[in-house]
């Protein structure tokens, strides 16, 4: 051991005392962390409070009524929001997820019109969702008299999030590695079998967590429903695609104009249950994120 | 190692001599189907190209049916670009083009009626990094015959690939684990069984051994003498031993420059392994081995 020894001048390991900038970015960084969390608490405590006195069984049992506000509920405003986002999920993930595999794994980046794609995208992903409300008031429906039901809803707030599934898609494909994709054509798989069997599983965690938090974002609009008719007060749960309907942003934001004190309960509580909602999904894909997550 | 069934002399130069085989290139008579036997590949004026570059000019060489072909040379003279003609990987490279012919079994590989997807099954290949899939190490195995639909006990295929591989004592008990779980070494020789399981011809390795140690290596050379029996192997390798341990043939490539300053890859000298390394006839291939080089 004594040759190993070193004279103690040699090496200089003790600290030297960080500088003053290392620390001070550290602080900067739990602060704006703080900042954010220390809100995000104060909402969720404001609400629950707010709207305490009205979570109880009633207001998802009971139907929304402008005269008995200390009775009314939210039904019609929950079955509505899970019959959009239901019905959105079908239309716009399995579009997003093949137009994302189109890009990634087909289009051939030299060619003007795959470029011309792709950047048409990143834009329409920051399009204002009260533009496809107009859009969908527009064309679906007027234009294409789907009037102003489920699907009319479902169909916009698609076109609204297919962006952002399409974007967060690619980026989980694109994370599978090149390798994957050359040892299983190497083995004489087609590029379907290839994309089917080896790219896709790989990248269900990426693809999953996108999506949820894009149909996230859908149940929390309430821009494009303004346009396309949610109506208020509707007492019923809708019947099919072709009923109309409310969600509960909208629900929400009718509840918050009135003047009477115990609508603004009511619309707390109707906040509380979006906002459970909203958690579980993002559960969901923790989940499964941590579930199925690859290393390679 | 100690697998009875592997008789195999430790030098791979030893049977060298005893084993040439016929690589004249046969006449028209000969029947053109795929299933011919000798000499595997022909190759004549290959050139590949990335785009207008000439990655590589004028190859000619034969690869012997039930041969270990070794390809050499300094980095970047085009031996993976090669090697990935065999196979049509580098149909995969966008901008990516091969001229000149190389005929497989007298069938032209090239051909337009030749699906690549029955190429690759029929030329299988082994990467430098091993590449398993993220699934089991039976999945993993399995993969290659499902997708080429083959139907039969999905078992047996497994444990003969693997047993082939000289793994399956190693992983028998664990064969539903995640192939990630094995050793860079397990890995590399999975990755060989897999390319068995799918009953390939012809198996292609670029750098199979440059990320494993020296006792992995070790397993996956006597591997290879093993497999010689019953498959043609061509290696791309930068271990000169290893060219000299395991291989039959050595093709050794170099990069020229030519009059317009481009660099392209050439194939300088082929011949029989031994001479090669006891008697090249090239001034460059001799300093290339005895380290003069670059
Ligand atoms: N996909 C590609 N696109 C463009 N050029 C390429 C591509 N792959 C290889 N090349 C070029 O072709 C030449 C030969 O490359 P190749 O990979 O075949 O060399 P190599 O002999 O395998 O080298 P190494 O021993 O380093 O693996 C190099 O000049 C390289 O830059
Ligand atoms: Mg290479």
């Amino acid at each position: 051991m004594a040759v190993l020894s070193t004279p103690k001048s040699a090496v200089q390991l003790a600290s030297k005392g960080r500088p003053l900038k290392e620390h001070l970015f550290r602080i900067a960084l739990l602060a704006s962390l703080a900042i954010a969390l220390v809100f995000l608490a104060m909402l969720i405590v404001y609400v629950v409070q707010e709207g305490w006195p009205r979570l109880d069984a009633t207001l998802w049992e009971n139907q929304p009524s402008i005269r008995r506000p200390e009775t009314a509920g939210i039904q019609s405003g929950i079955f509505g929001t899970l019959w959009i986002i239901g019905l959105t999920a079908l239309m716009a993930l399995p579009t997003g997820i093949l137009a994302a595999i189109y890009l990634e794994e087909y289009a051939d980046k030299s060619k003007w019109y795959n470029r011309l794609i792709e950047l048409n995208i990143s834009n329409l992903a920051a399009v204002p969702s009260i533009v496809y409300g107009i859009l969908g008031l527009g064309i679906i429906a007027r234009w294409m008299q789907f009037g102003f039901t489920i699907m009319t809803g479902a169909i916009t707030v698609s076109l609204l999030v297919l962006p952002i599934v399409i974007i967060s898609a690619r980026e989980a494909i694109r994370a599978v590695p090149p390798s994957i994709r050359e040892g299983s054509l190497a083995l004489g798989a087609t590029q379907w079998q290839t994309i089917y069997r080896q790219v896709l599983p790989a990248s269900v965690p990426g693809i999953a967590t996108g999506s949820i938090l894009a149909l996230s974002r859908a149940i929390g609009e309430a821009a494009p429903f303004l346009m396309l008719g949610a109506a208020t007060l509707v007492r019923f749960n809708p019947e099919g695609v072709w009923s109309s309907f409310s969600v509960l942003p909208i629900q929400i934001y009718s509840f918050i104009t009135r003047p009477q004190a115990e609508f603004s309960v009511l619309a707390a509580a109707a906040i509380v249950i979006l906002l459970a909602i909203l958690l579980l999904m993002n559960s969901v894909a923790i989940w499964l994120r941590n579930r199925y997550q690859k290393r390679w | 190692m100690n697998d009875p069934r592997t008789p195999i002399p430790a030098s791979g130069i030893a049977q060298i001599g005893v084993s040439v085989p016929n690589v004249s290139v046969r006449g028209p008579e000969v029947p053109r189907t795929i299933e011919a036997l000798d000499p595997v590949f022909t190759v004549s004026g290959l050139s590949v190209f990335y785009g207008d570059y000439e990655a590589v000019r004028g190859v000619d060489m034969t690869i012997g049916n039930r041969e270990i072909t070794a390809m050499i040379g300094p980095s970047g003279c085009g031996k993976s670009t090669v090697l990935r003609c065999f196979n049509r990987m580098n149909d995969l490279i966008p901008g990516a083009r091969a001229a000149g012919k190389i005929l497989y079994h007298n069938e032209d590989l090239y051909g337009d009626h030749v699906d690549p997807i029955e190429v690759r099954r029929r030329i299988g290949m082994v990467f430098q990094k091993p590449n398993p899939f993220p699934k089991s190490i039976y999945d993993n195995i399995a993969y290659g015959p499902r997708v080429n639909g083959v139907k039969g006990k999905m078992d047996d295929i497994v444990e003969e690939a693997l047993t082939k591989a000289a793994l399956w004592d190693e992983v028998k008990d664990k064969i539903k684990q995640n192939a990630l779980s094995l050793s860079g070494g397990q890995q590399q020789r999975l990755c060989i069984a897999r390319a068995i399981a799918v009953k390939p011809d012809v198996i292609l390795m670029d750098e199979p051994c440059s990320a494993l140690d020296p006792i992995a290596t070790t397993k996956i050379e006597d591997l290879m003498q093993e497999l010689s029996r019953d498959y043609t192997i061509v290696i791309v390798t930068h271990n000169m031993q290893q060219a000299a341990r395991v291989s039959d043939r050595t093709a050794f490539f170099t990069a020229e420059v030519d009059a317009e300053g481009v660099r392209h890859g050439r194939l300088v000298e082929f011949d029989e392994t031994s001479r090669i390394f006891t008697n090249p006839s090239d001034k460059r291939t001799e300093d290339y081995i005895t380290g003069r080089f670059g």
